[in-house]
């Protein structure tokens, strides 16, 4: 067992942390406040080649495994959870065209999302279908060599600044078993029939984009049909464990910040004549933020690894995805109680990741859903 | 053409710290590569990038452990690195600037550069003199504290704009082989990539001793020795108002005229 990271990943993480401190703080709190989405920064990270770190050498991208993934997502994530999520969501939806699609397709999409010059979605959600993604009901019905797609997508990351959407369609209504007859199909945003209402007013990741899709007789050639008709529900499920271990890297990363500005904070602001962290209360409230994050962060860091030995790890994923956005709730809340009135307002970031944090326990499968895993895989039946 | 890059990993201070004798001590300390090599490593690379240099090689005095630094010149662009290391230097604190001017200057004869580029000065050591020092001992031209240079290069001359004292800017020209001292602001370095972090893992990085280099150890003896390390008395403090000019105005005004400025 080896718990060292290689000069690479050091490097990698320093130089992304350089770029989050240099480049995302100075400017979180006005992307966050104006609900706006960080066009200048995504044009930085791409200079920087940080879009689709995971996209395969050869399309581009820089080929790393999720483990490195991980260790982006909570560089950024540390320092603003909206610009962190704007980066990283560029890819979005791009696995399945990595592990399922043609070489033309993945020339197609994949190296326009690499170079920065495309922006992608996953579309699942859908106003009547959360949780119970087997419930979707957007249709792709098949007219001579086109798809005619027709229904509605809701909360979709990127949806109004993107370029194209893997798009979660029933194909099939009438196979048998609830989890066929569904497919993943890529969908262009300046298609005929193809609409996106910008979702605002959000809670937290405010800089981050999030649209309705309005699907009105979208026309995409066959060819945008990704891996196999029909089986797209299986597809679908194959990369829970690497979009699961990524977000749990997000909490790890809200959690690293949140100890941050509480260290910083602590040791500034003074009360009865001294440091509050000189308080063992404060200095407490610390310790456990600081053995919660390690704890998430090895969980996570774990995960990672398995997905990048090929393992199967379902259970694990859903462990380090409910661990994570936990810790990061509680860690977040902590911070603004270590800073007292002065966390209750946006002059310091605490206030945001506070609001941030909680995301994390709602997308890519709400907790309640990722425990229903975990019991579900210890007890060996489905626990829906 | 070829140019070599000095680098050097430096180390940096958190804004609180504590003096224990001659040192900081470690726990206040942090390991970077030095801000203004970052500067000259971002012109060589633009360099190469605009087709005037063939190869950029970078040369460091360090131990082993700094090499993760020196990897990030690699990252962001140089072809290899060359790090110079020996027992001799392991307990040395006050590497003076003869001592690496004779180091840089054996690997100079080994690599032959057209184009020498250095930082003005270390963050840490500050001496703001080994770029020149090496320039005298090899007879070559040089010009420090450069803040433009022309990419031409062209008749084996280089076109410089340095900077004087006072704000006040020359400009020169320095036949080559030269070495030029790389002030900050020059250009806007970039960040490494993530394949160019990739990449770098596999460029080649030389550890030589000074032996390999035909350095006598005895050269790392210095005539200068560290006696005390303390932060300097301000002699004045600065006040420095935040908000908008309107808003802070009137304070300024309110604060001069209790200093006794009078119009
Ligand atoms: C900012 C944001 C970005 C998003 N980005 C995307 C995106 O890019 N693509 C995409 O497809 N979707 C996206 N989503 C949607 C997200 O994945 C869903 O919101 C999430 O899966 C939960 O679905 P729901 O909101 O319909 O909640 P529901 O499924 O209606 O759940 C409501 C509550 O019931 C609980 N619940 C439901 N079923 C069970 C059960 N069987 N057992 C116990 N409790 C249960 C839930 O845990 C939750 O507490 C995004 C959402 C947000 C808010």
């Amino acid at each position: 067992m080896d718990f060292e990271l290689t000069d690479e990943q050091k490097q990698l993480r320093e130089e992304v942390r350089r770029f989050a401190e240099n480049e995302i703080a100075p400017i979180a709190e006005e992307y966050d406040v104006e609900e706006k989405y960080p066009h200048e920064i995504i044009d930085k990270a791409a200079d920087m080649g940080l879009l689709g770190p995971h996209i395969p050498i050869e399309y581009g991208g820089a080929g790393y495994g999720s483990l490195e993934v991980a260790m982006i997502v909570e560089e950024l994530f540390a320092v603003d959870a909206g610009i962190g999520l704007s980066i990283i969501s560029t890819s979005f939806g791009c696995e399945s065209i990595m592990h399922f699609g043609t070489d033309e397709q993945k020339e197609r999409f994949l190296e326009p999302v690499a170079a920065g010059e495309a922006i992608t979605g996953a579309a699942i959600s859908e106003p009547d279908t959360g949780s119970d993604v087997s419930s979707v009901s957007t249709q792709a019905e098949k007219d001579g060599d086109e798809w005619v797609i027709n229904g509605n997508k809701m909360w979709i990351t990127n949806g109004s600044i993107g370029d194209f959407f893997v798009v979660l369609c029933e194909t099939n209504p009438d196979a048998e078993g609830r989890y066929n007859g569904f497919s993943q199909i890529v969908v262009e945003s300046d298609r005929d029939g193809f609409e996106a209402d910008k979702i605002t007013g959000k809670l937290g990741i405010r800089a981050s984009d999030t649209a309705e899709l309005i699907f009105d007789d979208v026309r995409v050639p066959e060819e945008n049909l990704i891996g196999t008709q029909d089986a797209a529900f299986m597809q679908q499920m194959q990369f829970f464990d690497e979009t699961r271990t990524a977000v749990a890297a997000q909490g790890v990363g809200i959690a690293k910040g949140a100890l941050r500005a509480s260290l910083e904070y602590a040791q500034d602001r003074e009360q009865f004549g001294r440091p509050i962290s000189d308080f063992q209360a404060i200095q407490h409230k610390i310790a456990d933020m600081a053995t919660e994050a390690e704890a998430a962060r090895n969980l996570t860091y774990k995960a990672a690894w398995k997905v990048d030995q090929g393992e199967d790890i379902t259970k694990l994923a859903s462990m380090a995805k409910e661990f994570a956005s936990r810790i990061a709730v509680d860690a977040a809340n902590e911070a603004v109680q270590i800073h007292g009135g002065a966390g209750y307002v946006n002059d310091f970031p605490v206030e945001r990741f506070y609001r941030d944090a909680k995301i994390t326990q709602i997308y890519e499968g709400t907790t309640e859903i990722q425990k229903n895993v975990i019991a579900r895989e210890l007890l060996g039946k489905g626990a829906f | 053409m070829k140019i070599l890059v000095t680098v050097a990993e430096v180390a940096t201070v958190d804004d609180e710290f504590e003096i224990d004798g001659t040192e900081i001590a470690d726990q206040y300390l942090n390991a970077d590569l030095n801000e203004w090599d970052d500067y000259a490593i971002e012109e060589a690379v633009q360099l190469q990038e605009g087709g005037v240099a063939d190869e950029v090689v970078t040369v460091t005095i360090g131990p082993e452990e700094s090499e993760q630094t020196i990897r990030q010149a690699l990252a962001k662009g140089a072809d290899r690195a060359i790090r110079v290391w020996d027992e001799s230097l392991e307990g040395v604190d006050l590497l003076d600037v003869r001592a690496k001017t004779e180091i840089l200057k054996a690997v100079v004869a080994e690599e032959e550069p057209d184009l020498i580029l250095s930082g003005v000065q270390t963050g840490d050591d500050s001496w703001m003199a080994t770029g020149v020092s090496l320039a005298e001992s090899l007879d070559f031209q040089w010009s420090a504290v450069v803040n433009d240079l022309d990419h031409d290069l062209e008749d084996g001359t280089a076109s410089v704009r340095r900077e004087l004292e006072g704000g006040v800017e020359e400009l020169s020209e320095v036949d080559l082989p030269a070495v030029l001292t790389i002030q900050t602001g020059i250009n806007e370095p970039r960040y490494a990539s993530l394949r160019g972090i990739r990449q770098a893992q596999r460029k080649p990085l030389d550890a030589k001793t000074l032996d390999d280099i035909g350095v006598d150890a005895g050269v790392v003896d210095g005539s200068l020795e560290l006696t005390d390390m303390y932060e300097p008395e301000s002699e004045s403090d600065a006040t420095v108002w935040e908000g908008s000019a309107e808003e802070t105005a009137g304070e300024l005004a309110e604060m001069l005229r209790e200093k006794g400025v009078t119009a």
